[in-house]
């Protein structure tokens, strides 16, 4: 299975047409129509009709294209999500295992119906309330559809909690690591990050986003989302290795296929351990390293074709 | 029970005669003979053939013996090292409740067939003919070092009597979890206090320290090593693995409870106006002090 290369999810009202409309040429991973929160109860109808439209002007750059529907009706929101090209569904604020089983169940029939492979369609089911903590392990093994599971750490958490965010102190402790725990004993990707200080709560700042990705990518997270396009090249910079990094290693790996070869199971290159943990992380990075580098050539050259495409029947 | 002393357990490649000699002088309660990640593949057999002799070595100056098995291999590890001196193994990577019963099971049956029981810690090895009792099954300590041990934990611990401590094993190597902007390992405090309540609450030790990112799959200096012991001891362990010969006087003397300490405890235990809690953790602090020096005055003996 090729990897999914999901560094920069950008988030919008699908409603808002100036959004959508440059939306493509933001350069993110993914994009994340919203027919949520974002949109006002007035405009719920209206964003259901936007939609087919935006997940196609989504593709222009080569963007994976995601929905986030209401809970409140999923049917009406899948039947306007559920179609080619779009690669996952996000369940919102996420309580009982029931919910997804109801979403698989009509995403099913609706890829049946509209000639999507079964299973393409992933679900993400957020999880934003304590109830949805306490029930996360029924939740995140409820269907296949469910691959990647991260932990509540967001607006809505800490509303439930009654909470008052950017504080700077880590009031998630416990989710992070519970969410974080059934990702792994389910063998699941888990996405999510590492705690850091943030008392403004900007979701405009680049430097901090670039700071946060490093650091995220560092301890093992390989993806983000955002709110503003500012966010999203510092994400797609921040969580893809350096080439220093690829380099280093190389080195790693080398050294310890000689090793190996000696029989050997531990040494050091620069007063740090390789051994064979450290050679599968080296393997991941570099893998990973290459993911990105197909990712963005793939992205590039949709994005160009499109332009010369717009050229074209412009001119 | 609670009161057993095993505050440093040293992880020791069976087929490395340098390292062996280091971990016998190194003062460790606890010695782990092993078969598992720091031994290479190729040398597996020769390993398990050190085994039994470097049991009596281990013992003879004074360190309680376990072999860390790998689970893939259990048979063949399991034959190696049941012996005479023994005190059980080490099982990382077991994920399923029935793995463990399938090791309990497979323990008895070398058990039973070449006459071992468990020692006491240092004293006289009873023979196979006289009376056993439960104390004398071989133990077997669980690591949980993947996500889906962990999450059973309670399950895969109440699968075999012989459990009797748990850890996390080299969960920051086999999870993959890194340092942090903090200096923390990511995870680590989650799984180190879900460890402590779950072992507490299965009537289990919990063996950990307080490891953080100048660690790394349990190797640290001598004073880190001092640090996670002494912030391990006060999250409820009272005992870690670790990988180098230089770390077990530091775990040691890390959870074991200071002068200052004790002073302290003697005074609350007689203290008219402390409370019955303050003057029952003062007592077990006490006890527990007590077992620490009649551990270090039966290894200096030795």
């Amino acid at each position: 299975m090729t990897r999914r290369v999901r560094r920069s999810g950008l988030m919008m009202p699908v409603n808002t047409e100036r959004f959508v409309n440059s939306s493509w040429l933001r350069h993110s991973d993914s994009l994340d129509y919203d027919l949520e929160d974002s949109v006002p109860q007035s405009e719920k109808d209206n964003a259901r009709a936007v939609l087919p439209n935006a997940i196609q002007i989504g593709q222009k750059g080569g963007a994976e294209v995601s929905v986030r529907i209401n809970v409140a009706y999923p049917e009406a929101d899948l039947e306007a999500a559920v179609r080619p090209g779009v690669s996952r569904i996000s369940h919102p604020k996420t309580e009982h295992a029931e919910q997804i089983r109801r979403v698989d169940a009509i995403i099913t029939r609706l890829e049946r119906e509209r000639g999507i492979r079964p299973g393409t369609i992933e679900v993400n089911a957020m999880i934003e309330t304590t109830l949805g903590v306490a029930n996360s392990y029924e939740i995140a093994s409820s269907s296949p559809r469910v691959r990647t599971f991260s932990p509540g750490t967001g607006y809505d958490m800490s509303m439930d909690m009654g909470l008052e965010m950017f504080v700077g102190f880590d009031q998630f402790f416990y989710n992070r690591g519970e969410g974080e725990l059934i990702a792994m004993a389910l063998g699941q990707n888990r996405a999510g990050g590492v705690y850091m200080s943030d008392t403004s709560g900007s979701v405009t700042d680049g430097d901090r986003t670039l700071e946060q990705a490093i650091a995220n990518r560092k301890a093992g997270f390989r993806s983000g989302g955002g709110l503003h396009p500012n966010v999203v090249q510092p994400q797609n910079i921040g969580l893809t290795p350096t080439p220093e990094e690829v380099d280093r290693a190389r080195r790693v790996l080398a050294l310890f296929d000689q090793i190996d070869a000696r029989g050997e199971v531990e040494t050091d290159l620069d007063g740090e351990a390789v051994d064979a943990y450290e050679a599968a992380r080296a393997r991941e990075l570099i893998e990973w390293a290459a993911a990105c580098a197909r990712r963005d050539a793939e992205k590039a050259a949709k994005r160009a074709a499109s332009l010369a495409a717009e050229e074209a029947a412009g001119g | 029970m609670r009161n057993r002393v095993q505050r440093s357990w040293l992880i020791a490649p069976a087929n490395d005669a340098a390292r062996l000699a280091a971990a016998a002088d190194s003062g460790a309660d606890v010695v782990v003979l092993d078969l598992q990640d720091t031994v290479h593949e190729t040398k597996k057999h020769e390993a398990r053939a050190g085994v039994k002799d470097a049991i009596s070595e281990m013992r003879a100056h004074g360190s309680e013996v376990y072999v860390r098995c790998d689970p893939e291999l259990l048979y063949a590890d399991f034959a190696a090292s049941v012996w005479r001196g023994l005190h059980g193994v080490v099982l990382p990577g077991l994920t399923t409740a029935d793995q463990v019963r399938e090791a309990d099971r497979l323990l008895g049956e070398f058990e039973a067939s070449r006459g071992v029981v468990r020692p006491p810690p240092l004293d006289e090895i009873l023979e196979a003919d006289d009376p056993r009792g439960p104390d004398q099954a071989l133990e077997i300590h669980l690591c949980l070092d993947t996500g889906r041990a962990n999450w059973d934990a309670e399950d895969l611990i109440s699968a075999s009597d012989r459990v009797r401590s748990v850890s996390l094993g080299r969960a920051d190597l086999t999870m993959d979890l890194r340092e942090e902007p903090s200096g923390d390992l990511h995870l680590l405090p989650y799984l180190n206090q879900r460890l402590i309540i779950v072992a507490n609450a299965c009537g289990v030790r919990p063996v950990g320290a307080w490891w953080r990112a100048t660690s790394r799959g349990l190797a640290a200096s001598p004073a880190d090593t001092l640090r996670a012991a002494v912030d391990g001891r006060r999250a409820g362990f009272r005992g870690a693995l670790c990988m180098r010969a230089d770390q077990p006087r530091a775990l040691n003397e890390g959870f074991t409870p200071t002068d200052d300490e004790i002073a302290q405890a003697k005074a609350a235990a007689s203290d008219p106006d402390a409370s019955a809690d303050q003057r029952a953790i003062a007592l077990d602090t006490l006890a527990w002090a007590e077992a620490c020096e009649a551990r270090d005055n039966l290894k200096a003996a030795s």
